[in-house]
């Protein structure tokens, strides 16, 4: 998974372990690379806007605890928001996100990362199907 | 402490405060960690999480054990921390279709567009109380490979376009599309759009609200008679905002909702009666009842709304933190409120003693002297 678009990585980033995420940008700045935090990380909330389906009308449900950062590192922009309120995951996540963007010699186990969590996205949710598919029901009809 | 007509009392606020968390944080019993209550307390705390109107559980799990278990003060912790907070971004508009559902059921219906999923439920199980001294043995139930899940399992066709396809709902599809009302920024006050009413219901209070859809039903407004569900679905739906480089939509997550639709059969005198109306109800987390009650209501307050006191009722007293924080306020010291009744009483008593008879307003218009 080397060709992700930058949204997607982002999205991917979001859902990782924050000790993995932690790890791999340790391992990005470990070369001394020249790194500016211009955002955060802050903790606060995305509102969660539905376009409900009876009358297409949007309405605003409530707030999603995130947290978002904001790097410079090599020259590149990283950005990254993840849902809760782990800063320090938020922070990796940018750093990651710009290792990319610059095209920095640890942007392949950025992208190595990403496939591994699309990966586990896919597991986890066969693992649930095979918990929820033997409660579909066809009830009987009484005539 | 300070408050209207009273003060002082310091000393005994903070020996009753010390006794609660000496009582609650070191009970003679293990720690409740946050993951303990997330997982064996899920429905009290996706409850919270709703009321309080902040998506994220271990907020919530904090709160609830912070709150020694009652979710009203649970939701009031929550609310009052998110308050702290600033708003990052407003997500771009969620579609419901795209819900990966965890639990589907169609009740008006037994064949609609995908599968009847029950997912985790004690619906159909006997109100039998267990009391197990320690955890009961693991059940030995491998749940065998289903085939790949396709995507009418995951995103089942909703109830309300099968209804659409049949030409049997009225259509209240909109062609414009205004800015939702923000409940949080400034209170929604009849006359309301929806969209101020189904944000106060999605964060109502869930008894307040079950208890205003009971009214509705059986009270003297007699705004629901037809109490039949298209659908409930609780699942999975993703946030997305704008990245702020590139301008495009990003998936930060997901967020889990329990989403309702009512179906109410029309029989006014002015409405299409070879149709059906349908009311819309989504809430966070897993909170059935809270949904399907929002549905219904939703519908009974666009036909009724305006012409009866549901709309009001609907906007001013079912949140928890309004109508709980009025109650809980009665218990603070109203020494010199009531020292005034008791005066007043008094004075009555007084004047009709001296028999100078009740006292009577001045006529409206009477010039005062």
């Amino acid at each position: 998974m080397t060709d992700v678009s930058r949204e997607e990585r982002c999205g991917l980033l979001a859902e990782a372990e924050p000790d993995e995420l932690r790890a791999l940008a340790e391992q990005c700045l470990a070369d001394g690379a020249d790194v500016r935090v211009l955002v955060g990380p802050e903790v606060g909330f995305v509102t969660a806007q539905v376009r409900e389906p009876v009358a297409a009308e949007r309405f605003l449900l409530g707030d999603v605890l995130t947290c978002r950062a904001e790097v410079e590192l090599a020259g590149h922009r990283g950005w990254a928001m993840r849902l809760g309120d782990d800063r320090a995951a938020a922070l990796a996540a940018a750093v990651l996100d710009a290792e990319a963007e610059a095209a920095r010699p640890h942007a392949a186990d950025v992208a190595e990362l990403c496939a591994r969590v699309a990966r586990r996205r896919q597991e986890r949710e066969a693992a649930e199907w095979a918990e929820l598919a033997p409660t579909v029901v066809e009830f009987e009809e009484l005539t | 402490m300070g408050y209207s007509g009273a003060r002082g009392g310091l000393e005994a606020i903070l020996a009753a405060e010390d006794l609660v968390r000496r009582a609650r944080d070191h009970a003679p019993a293990p720690w409740a960690p946050t993951e303990q209550i997330t997982a064996r307390f899920r429905l009290a705390v996706d409850r919270v999480l709703g009321e309080a109107g902040l998506y994220h559980e271990d907020t919530s799990a904090a709160a609830l054990r912070q709150a020694e278990g009652d979710p009203l003060e649970a939701a009031h912790l929550v609310r009052a921390h998110r308050s702290t907070l600033p708003r990052l971004a407003v997500s771009e508009p969620v579609d419901p279709d795209e819900m990966v559902v965890l639990r589907r059921i169609v009740p008006a219906f037994r064949e609609p567009d995908g599968p009847q999923l029950l997912g985790r439920t004690t619906d159909y199980t006997g109100r039998l109380l267990e009391q197990p001294a320690g955890p009961p043995p693991r059940q030995s139930r491998t749940p065998a490979t289903p085939p790949d899940r396709t995507e009418t399992q995951r995103r089942p066709g909703r109830f309300l376009d099968l209804l659409r396809k049949l030409d049997l709902v009225v259509d209240h599809r909109r062609a414009d599309d205004p800015e939702p009302f923000d409940i949080t920024r400034k209170p929604a006050r009849p006359p309301a759009e929806r969209s101020a009413a189904l944000a106060s219901m999605a964060r109502a209070e869930t008894g307040a609200l079950v208890a205003l859809w009971y009214r509705s039903i059986l009270g003297p407004d007699g705004d629901i008679h037809e109490v039949t569900l298209g659908e409930v679905r609780h699942g999975r739906l993703p946030l997305r905002v704008r990245h702020p480089h590139t301008g495009n939509p990003v998936r930060v997550g997901e967020f889990r909702v329990t989403e309702a639709e009512a179906i109410e059969d029309l029989d006014g005198a002015d409405e299409d009666r070879s149709r059906f109306d349908v009311g819309y109800g989504l809430c966070f987390g897993h909170n059935e009842r809270k949904a399907i009650a929002m549905a219904n209501l939703d519908v009974a307050n666009r036909r009724f709304g305006r012409t009866g006191p549901l709309e009001q009722l609907l906007l001013l007293t079912t949140d928890g933190l309004d109508s709980a924080g009025f109650l809980e306020h009665l218990k603070l010291p109203h020494y010199v409120t009531f020292r005034s009744m008791v005066e007043r009483k008094q004075a009555m008593r007084a004047a009709g003693e001296a028999d100078e008879g009740p006292r009577v307003a001045e006529p409206a218009g009477q010039e005062c002297r």
